[in-house]
């Protein structure tokens, strides 16, 4: 949730830098940052950020892995240039999905190839979920795959109980009973396990892929997963004590590769089964993990197969050069699928983590885009920001203030209402410069999504209501000494940008309410742990990086009552009841509607403050065209392309309100 | 001598093995591990993990694990860059910070010993003043204000010299970093030069030099200055081990794909096998360094005898 790792030195080097460049002042150069010239041919410079963990993309994480591992594979489905939606790739169209949304069909293309142009194939999808999520490979992500039946149980090193006398396996749903009450609050309890497949489609094939062995497998009642290893499993039974009488005196079956919900119907059919119904989950297929991965070069290879020469991919690019902290080159893949639509020769990513190295080499012209985050917030503020080559649109992010429902005053909702509308958020915004003000949780990135309008910027109005909750003196007018200041706190985790948005909420609320709230910053690890557990009095703030794009990754943090990343308090069936109908409905407008009224709801219950949504922050030449400001800033490279005729070059930031992209 | 040498040459080894039992502690009492970020993992994956790496093993195996290691040099693969072992990336990037730091190592020579010289045999004139002004400017002005400045004259403002970025020897991206990098030794060699200098010329066997009719070029470049530099060859053995193994601010700033850039993100990603890796790269090249500059004394100054 935190985002950089920087080190003192870093800032000291910056600061520095800061200071000398201030003179020459990046502000005295017109309307384009630097030199504008385009290169020749189709080449693109791009600076990706740290040098690449691996290039191997089921055991990396981070971003600057996930734009390289953009041009060199591909997989079912791609993000969307600008709104990242999955939009179909490697499979045909979007996935069939069936009523629940618990099981998806894809049909790949019959001309998709590796860079070595071997067909792409069902069992390539199935081969890179295995590998993936094989416990020895230890990959970090793996997580994300856990919607997918038993996956979760296969990456864990789980096994399955059997009865060694009539061979019948224990059920999930067995245990789940044994745990009382707490199933019910679980929003995304597991489908109930007796209930029959669904097998009608509810949107896209005209009929469902066949009915097979394995499909039978998947769909019989959930089976229980305990871990293999028996000092885990002792722990396990400590925190659902009838779980020992369910597995005692049965044997264990370990949970292979095989049983995991991922299944080649036949050569060009992929069916995914999930635990439960996830409306999102073809979202995340586009991540990194779920990447085509050569089986030949990895079988071969080893760990060595992602160096030059022996790499095979499934991208658009394939690897040419890599030097590690120098550069990676990346030339067009001639048995890519859409070979045709690619317009860039080649795509030259420099890794590179200096934001003022970058910067420098940005304006002299040596590298025509750069990531996000990247512009020194002084040169913003020194002209950069006006600047017509400024990439300024909303991120996947929305920053809040956690707020503890369960001690006074904020057991209140009046009160809560009153700070919230004591913020001048457009102020907020203008102050962090990279920001954007945001009145609601669920960030503004979602074209489709109706947000709710939220409550924003009125301080009589928040008066009024510290009136009526009893801060007032005999006079019946608002008397802030009556509030017990000494019972709310701002609480963040140290760092010096959560600082001073403290600061300024302090100074807002001091301003318009009269009440004056300390500070209170603790260490990162000792924070999560203080939050989660409530033990703090007022405000404790929360930066939350969405997992996947869609509001759920937001809305769904306050299912969970206890522990997990509520630290608020608050919970409410009626608010997961919302979610939960939502989730189930299949048509993707209504769905969104749904959540949007669940947020609005969220809101009205004020369990936390919405402060604003992080901005991209980066910067492009205006020849380069076909790369967004994405709520992500994640890359499809096949529609980026140099443009030669100045006439064309862009103007300012694309519009990013509508789905249309520029075409050559 | 010969056994002085292999005197020296054993007593690396303890050495190098003492520095990395530190190195290998202070790792492990430092917060946070290698696959700790931004979100927490899920238990059953940092198992994984730890299992994958052998974490979970006790810390005396893992100790006696690393011992071995340094004893054969080989400490395996990085944690954060998978694919590639420390011996690869020490290889790749040794040339690299070798190469910029021994031009900038070259360059302060030449000119530090040119200045000195000259302000020794002329002291108090306007050229020693001007020369010890501009040294005292070199020492005083650190390289992460240096660098910058060059970058904004040369690369930002002039566009005559890229900003940044490693492009292979000879190339003009290496002008700016080597002479950010040099700057500081240039002084210090000027001055270390000036002060050697000015002792040796007023010393007997100079005068004796000067009294055999001797030409003055002759009594500089053949007498004087051997006995003159002296300082600067003692001064030369740590500095050559500091520059060659990195220096961790001028990578970053021109972006080198250097060790020091890799030794301060080995450090950011508690990355084990790397840091151990650099850290005895680093002890081994200071200790044969210094061991350089002793056996050099026996040759420049008669009165050193091992």
């Amino acid at each position: 949730m935190s985002k950089k790792n920087s080190s003192s030195l870093a800032a000291l080097l910056l600061a520095s830098a800061l200071l000398v460049s201030g003179c020459g002042g990046p502000a005295a150069e017109g309307e384009y940052f630097g030199r504008m010239e385009a290169p020749e041919g189709q080449v693109l410079r791009y600076i990706s950020g740290s040098e690449p963990e691996s290039l191997d993309p089921q055991r990396s994480s981070g971003q600057p892995e996930a734009r390289v591992h953009m041009a060199l594979f591909d997989g079912l489905v791609e993000y969307h240039p600008k709104t990242m939606e999955p939009i179909p790739s490697i499979a045909e169209s979007r996935g069939e999905i069936d009523e629940d949304a618990s099981e998806y069909v894809f049909r790949l293309r019959k001309n998709a190839r590796f860079s070595n142009g071997d067909p792409i194939t069902a069992h390539d999808f199935v081969y890179t979920m295995r590998r993936g999520l094989k416990p020895e490979l230890a990959s970090r992500v793996a997580y994300l795959a856990y919607e997918i039946k038993y996956a979760q149980g296969y990456n864990e090193a789980g096994s399955f109980v059997r009865d060694p006398k009539t061979g019948r396996f224990v059920r999930a749903s067995e245990a789940e009973a044994a745990k009382e009450g707490e199933a019910a609050a679980a929003p995304a309890a597991p489908l109930d396990a007796e209930e029959s497949h669904k097998s009608e489609l509810a949107r896209g094939g005209e009929s469902a892929a066949p009915d097979t062995e394995f499909h039978k497998f998947i769909h019989e009642p959930t089976r229980l997963v305990v871990p293999s290893d028996e000092a885990d499993r002792q722990k396990a039974y400590k925190a659902n004590p009838k779980l020992k009488s369910l597995v005692e005196g049965k044997e264990l079956v370990p949970v292979r590769a095989e049983d995991i919900g991922v299944e080649a119907v036949d050569d060009y059919t992929v069916r995914i089964t999930l635990e439960r119904p996830a409306p999102y989950f073809e979202g995340l297929l586009a991540h990194q993990f779920f990447r085509i991965v050569p089986k030949k070069a990895i079988e071969q290879y080893g760990n060595d197969w992602v160096k030059p020469g022996r790499f095979i991919g499934s991208g658009a690019f394939m690897l040419a050069e890599h030097k590690p902290y120098n550069q990676i080159v990346v030339t067009r893949n001639p048995y890519y699928w859409d070979a045709a639509a690619v317009k860039l020769d080649k795509i030259v990513f420099y890794p590179l983590e200096e934001q003022t190295t970058m910067l420098n080499l940005y304006k002299t012209g040596e590298v025509d885009a750069v990531y996000n985050h990247t512009v020194p917030s002084s040169w913003l503020k020194a002209g950069v920001k006006k600047m017509r080559d400024y990439m300024d649109a909303p991120e996947n992010t929305s920053e809040f203030y956690n707020i503890n429902i369960t001690k006074a005053p904020m057991n209140d909702l009046r009160v809560r209402r009153a700070f919230n509308m004591a913020i001048d958020r457009e102020g907020l915004a203008a102050f962090k410069v990279t920001a954007k003000p945001g009145v609601t949780l669920v960030p503004h990135i979602f074209l489709k999504y109706p947000r709710p309008k939220g409550v924003d910027f009125d301080p009589e109005g928040a008066k009024k209501l510290l009136v009526e909750a009893g801060y007032k003196d005999a006079s019946g007018k608002y008397d802030p000494k009556k509030f017990p200041a000494g019972d709310v706190e701002i609480n963040y985790n140290t760092n010096e940008s959560n600082r001073q948005t403290a600061e300024f909420v302090q100074a807002q609320w001091k301003q318009h309410l009269g009440i004056t709230v300390s500070l209170r910053n603790v260490e990162w690890k000792t924070y999560l742990d203080m939050r989660s557990k409530r033990e703090y009095k007022g405000f404790a703030r929360a930066g939350w990086v969405g997992d996947y794009m869609d509001p759920y990754t937001y809305l769904g943090i306050f299912t969970t009552c206890e522990g997990g990343d509520n630290g608020t308090g608050w919970c409410d069936p009626k608010f997961n009841k919302m979610l939960q109908e939502a989730n189930s409905e299949p048509d993707e407008q209504k769905r969104l509607d749904m959540l949007a009224q669940a947020e609005a709801y969220f809101l009205n219950q004020q369990p936390v403050i919405t402060l604003m949504i992080p901005a991209t922050n980066w910067m492009k030449k205006p020849y380069v065209k076909g790369l967004y400001p994405n709520p992500g800033t994640l890359h499809a490279w096949k529609y980026v392309y140099i443009e030669h005729d100045r006439a064309k070059w862009d103007r300012q930031m694309p519009d990013m309100t509508t789905a249309e992209l520029a075409e050559k | 001598m010969f056994r002085f040498i292999i005197r020296r040459l054993l007593v690396t080894v303890p050495m190098v093995l003492i520095v990395v039992s530190l190195t290998w502690a202070l790792i492990r009492t430092a917060p946070g591990n290698f696959y700790s970020g931004e979100k927490k993992l899920p238990a059953a994956i940092e198992k994984n993990i730890r299992a994958k790496y052998g974490l979970d093993q006790p810390w005396y195996k893992q100790y006696a694990r690393v011992m071995t290691n340094t004893l054969r040099l080989d400490f395996g693969n990085s944690l954060r860059y998978e694919n590639e072992t420390v011996n690869d990336i020490l290889k790749r990037t040794i040339p690299v910070s070798a190469t910029i730091g021994l031009l900038a190592y070259l360059l302060a020579l030449a000119v530090g010993v040119t200045f000195g010289t000259l302000a020794a045999l002329k002291p108090n004139s306007k050229l020693d003043y001007v020369s010890m002004a501009l040294a005292m400017l070199g020492i005083s002005l650190p390289n992460f204000v240096l660098g910058p400045l060059l970058v904004l004259v040369f690369a930002l403002s002039l566009y005559w010299l890229p900003p940044a970025r490693w492009d292979g020897f000879p190339s003009w991206s290496l002008v700016l970093p080597v002479l950010t990098l040099s700057a500081v030794y240039m002084a210090y060699i000027a001055r270390l030069t000036r002060s050697g200098m000015l002792e040796v010329l007023r010393s007997d066997y100079i005068r004796t030099a000067r009294a055999k009719g001797l030409t003055e070029k002759d009594v500089v470049v053949r007498h004087a200055l051997r006995g003159g530099l002296l300082p600067v060859v003692s001064f030369t053995g740590p500095a050559l081990a500091f520059l060659v193994t990195g220096t961790v601010v001028v990578e970053r700033i021109f972006a080198m794909p250097g060790l020091g850039n890799y030794f301060i993100n080995a450090n950011l990603n508690r990355d084990e096998p790397l840091i151990l890796g650099i850290v005895a790269f680093i002890s081994i090249a200071v200790l044969i360094a210094n061991l350089l500059v002793d056996i050099a004394y026996g040759f420049i100054d008669p009165r050193i005898r091992y």
